[in-house]
């Protein structure tokens, strides 16, 4: 029997926000699909670009980066320099051969626990559509 | 008089008076074909200096080991910019650094038995022809500096491509990749004390030579000369096993002017787009 393909994302969540958003869904009982395996990170400013390809090189199908919307940061402007970060690295992937619907960062708050939520299974869906990750030959 | 000529007597007379201890710069290589870095500290050895269109190493990477000293440097265009970076990220002092700027007709490839016709390609998308600082300038500026239409034409063609295609056509060239990391070394803007992939704990790029391994250290590399390249090329020029580098540092170089309307090396005082930000500013369409 063949199994079936599930996607694994990797998520660093900022532990102010996006961490405390995913309690939150915890909490409440919402639903969210168990394909993402979470690293709490003190802000989303912590997360290195180079933490996002040693994920993908590892082997990951998707990598989600989650932290507070811009304004909110608890270190005031850490979310800021996320999003200028990001927003290089992820055209920049694309160019390299990886997919841009594979990473994604979106801002979640601590309150949003529906939204982590959506968040998740959206992700997963297009994971889903998009299939497994050609990788280099051997890993 | 031509470019080599004023260079020669510049430097002469910087060393006689003794306004800095070294002149950087190119002579003839012991190939009779290509150039190499000379580094005169007599001013008997000016008279070695070369400038033509096989000098296309960039110099200003040995300017940082001579940081507490006084030196001149032969400086192209683009050599100019890696100088402005540095002293940008205070890495070097504007006043320890005499810069003999030259008006750089693009250098050609340098071929066993003697220089090609041809234009490196980089050259041919190059927007300056003079240089953006300098203390004395040896050549006169063109009337006017070509503006190629569009800027980034090989990156351009590369995104035109599929993401399947761009996936197999740098896993080919990542798998060649032996991991010298002679294009860190060629860099000027690669300096740090530790490199990522040289630390032990946490191991980010495994030691073995393997395509995943290679793949990350060719994306990290770049990545870190993002907002910071100055399309001086040397990384692709000394790479061994021909991997074309620096379309990954243009297609960051394309991002980063689309997105932050930055050059690196312009100037020395606006900061890189990496270590700013603007509150107000949309990028999530991007994210």
């Amino acid at each position: 029997m063949a199994i079936e393909y599930q996607p694994r994302i990797i998520g660093f969540l900022c532990s102010w926000c996006s961490y405390a958003g995913a309690d939150m869904a915890g909490t409440a009982r919402i639903a969210y699909p168990p394909n993402v395996r979470i690293i709490r990170v003190p802000c989303s400013g912590r997360v290195d670009p180079l933490f996002v390809v040693k994920c993908f090189q590892q082997g990951a199908d998707g990598v989600l980066v989650a932290g507070c919307h811009p304004g909110d940061c608890h270190y005031v402007e850490g979310n800021y320099h996320t999003r200028r970060r990001f927003a290089l690295l992820r055209p920049f992937l694309d160019f390299l051969g990886i997919e841009r619907e594979r990473f994604r960062v979106e801002w979640v708050s601590a309150s949003e626990g529906r939204r982590f939520s959506q968040v998740v299974s959206s992700f997963t869906q297009e994971l889903l559509s998009l299939g497994p990750r050609e990788g280099p030959a051997e890993r | 008089m031509e470019a080599i000529e004023r260079i020669r007597d510049k430097a002469r007379e910087l060393l006689e008076s003794q306004a800095v201890e070294c002149v950087i710069g190119y002579e003839r290589a012991t190939d009779n074909v290509g150039a190499r870095p000379l580094f005169a500290y007599e001013p008997g050895e000016v008279a070695r200096f070369i400038f033509d269109q096989t000098c296309h190493h960039n110099l200003t990477r040995y300017l940082r080991d001579k940081k507490d000293r006084t030196v001149a440097v032969v400086a192209k265009p683009c050599d100019s910019r890696a100088i402005n970076m540095l002293i940008n990220e205070k890495q070097l002092e504007r006043e320890r650094v005499f810069i003999i700027g030259v008006v750089c007709p693009g250098m050609v490839e340098v071929g066993w038995s003697r220089p090609s016709q041809e234009l490196q390609p980089l050259c041919r998308y190059c927007r300056q022809h003079t240089p953006v600082v300098y203390d004395f300038l040896a050549g006169e500026p063109p009337a006017e500096e070509p503006e190629p239409s569009p800027p980034y034409p090989d990156v351009a063609e590369m995104e035109g491509k599929s993401v399947a295609e761009r996936r197999a056509f740098w896993s080919q060239h990542f798998e060649r990749c032996i991991r010298c990391y002679a294009c860190r070394q060629a860099c000027p803007g690669c300096y740090c004390t530790e490199c990522f992939v040289d630390r032990l704990d946490p191991l980010w790029v495994g030691i073995r030579i393997a395509p995943g391994e290679n793949e990350m250290w060719n994306t990290i590399r770049a990545y870190h000369l993002a907002g910071r390249c100055i399309d001086c090329g040397a990384c692709q020029q000394v790479c061994p096993v021909n991997i074309p580098l620096m379309l990954l540092n243009r297609k960051l170089g394309k991002e980063v002017e689309e997105l932050f309307d930055f050059q690196a090396g312009l100037d020395a005082e606006t900061p890189p787009p990496l270590v700013t930000f603007k509150k107000e500013e949309k990028l999530e369409a991007d994210l």
